[in-house]
């Protein structure tokens, strides 16, 4: 009985593991990606861009033409399924170098969040290693400075990384505070703390709108991102606002903005 | 050079010596602190209870945000091990958490081994036996218990399979020693015992010349943080 399986389909042995092939092929993949695209990009151009980002395309073309109206440059982030994670931090905390006040408030959140994920279960071992290094490159912009050393910082992979899985961290915090509330945004029949915990905090797992909704409220920063898709001639841009259905609502101005093209995550520098 | 895969490994251990889970235990290999080695005994009231099923785990430098590669070396017979001792299980795959550690992989195997997953099947046979005849499945799992004690004294006429055999060996060495008789290695470093010696230099420097003995000593204490600084 075995061998006439195995003879009608040789290709597939189930005693074999699988998975090993497919997880190295991926990491594969990933070196590629890594060799070839930087965490977080210098600042470029539009013009610098306009070829890779339309591809001949007209519609896109026609896009980067609305995006160069409202805004002089663009940093990309790397293709590796944390851009949306990694575009945020980097980001806000360059904001932050100019703005001391919301230093001040941002580091008592991000202080304070590290005893609420132990609350909720974390494990305070592990946790206390991504929180310790995710202070550390908070503290970066403290006082005010330029960006060379924060961007490095977001090109360390020992540190970026680190920061993102904190990211992470908070988003499935966030969600797991509010599973009432989110627990219907959620496709598949799954708990939110399943889905935390296959689409949150693995590495490199893509962001949707429940995430960067998450986050942004998780940390109280409003932002907008500008969509280039395929529909209208202009981009359709997006404020997330955490403060929505309070009495700070209208306050809410974004922070910063970030530009979405179909699966990836860059940011954007106004005029 | 230290990177951020290798201080968190020796912070796992460090945890891993101090707050030892019940039932496994794991250490680094000797000279790579990417490759450990570890125990995992058979939960109690289940059909693998009193087996010692050895398993190497080997981390990359992206570790912890990708998890390791873990296989039983022991032989294994539970639905969602494969052949060559890999593990289908969910948190060493797509729901992988950076906030796991090394304890946290082990409880989870032994787990595992409580609750086998039927459906995910690694194992076709274990899990058919598992589902339809448990008395079968018992019988086969009793089997691999009684193999893993043996690991070590199994002679077998396959050349191919002998070598392989010493590399088990050689892994079931260092885990007895690092995991299993660290304590009674403890106190025998704390209390020598000069009129049975293994070696007759120390022994006579231990009685005769302490000052010559601990100078030796500490040369030998500076050769062991070698492996963990640079490796």
């Amino acid at each position: 009985m075995e061998s006439n399986i195995e003879e009608t389909t040789p290709s597939f042995d189930p005693s074999k593991n699988y998975d090993e092939d497919t997880l190295a092929q991926q990491r594969e993949i990933e070196k590629e990606i890594a060799a070839t695209q930087s965490m977080v990009s210098q600042l470029y151009t539009f013009d610098e861009i306009v070829e890779e980002y339309s591809q001949e395309d007209a519609i896109y073309r026609q896009k980067i033409e609305d995006l160069k109206s409202r805004f002089k440059n663009l940093r990309k982030t790397r293709g590796d399924g944390n851009c949306f994670y990694r575009a945020f931090g980097f980001a806000y905390l360059e904001t932050l170098l100019s703005n001391g006040k919301e230093y001040k408030r941002f580091f008592d959140i991000a202080q304070k969040s590290k005893d609420e994920l132990v609350s909720l279960g974390f494990p305070q071992f592990t946790l206390e290693d991504f929180h310790d290094t995710f202070m550390d490159v908070v503290k970066m912009v403290e006082k005010p400075g330029t960006t060379d050393a924060l961007l490095e910082a977001f090109n360390d992979g020992g540190l970026s990384d680190y920061f993102v899985v904190y990211l992470r961290l908070l988003v499935s915090g966030h969600l797991q505070q509010n599973a009432d509330l989110y627990v219907y945004f959620i496709d598949g029949e799954r708990t939110v703390k399943e889905f935390c915990s296959q689409e949150v905090e693995p590495m490199g797992k893509e962001s949707d709108h429940i995430h960067i909704v998450s986050l942004t409220k998780a940390l109280q920063v409003p932002i907008c991102v500008e969509y280039m898709d395929r529909e209208g001639d202009k981009c359709n841009s997006f404020t997330f606002n955490p403060f929505e259905g309070s009495a700070d609502a209208a306050d809410a101005t974004p922070v910063f903005t970030l530009l979405y093209r179909p699966g990836h995550y860059d940011i954007l520098y106004p005029l | 050079m230290t990177t951020p895969a290798r201080r968190r490994l020796m912070r796992d251990f460090k945890r891993l010596q101090e707050d030892p889970p019940a039932g496994v235990s794991g250490a680094p290999s000797d000279n790579n602190i990417m490759l450990w080695n570890a125990v995992i005994f058979g939960p109690h009231d289940t059909p693998f209870e009193d087996g010692t099923f050895k398993l190497t785990i080997e981390f990359t430098e992206e570790y912890p945000n990708k998890p390791p590669t873990v296989r039983f070396i022991s032989k294994m017979f539970h639905p969602n091990v494969y052949a060559d001792g890999s593990i289908c299980l969910d948190i060493l795959q797509n729901r992988w958490s950076p906030t796991y550690d090394v304890s946290a992989i082990l409880t989870s195997i032994q787990s595992l081994l409580h609750d086998p997953n039927p459906n995910s099947p690694a194992n076709y046979e274990a899990a058919q036996l598992y589902r339809e005849t448990r008395r079968e499945y018992e019988k086969k799992v009793a089997a691999i218990v009684q193999e893993s004690w043996n690991d070590d004294d199994d002679e077998d006429d396959d050349e191919g399979e002998e070598e392989e055999n010493n590399i088990l060996n050689l892994m079931e060495l260092d885990n007895v020693i690092t995991n299993l008789m660290l304590p009674l290695f403890q106190s025998l470093l704390d209390e020598p015992n000069p009129n049975s010696p293994a070696n007759n230099l120390a022994a006579k420097l231990y009685q005769e010349n302490r000052r010559e003995y601990e100078k030796k000593v500490k040369v030998i204490v500076e050769e062991s943080w070698i492996f963990i600084g640079e490796v």
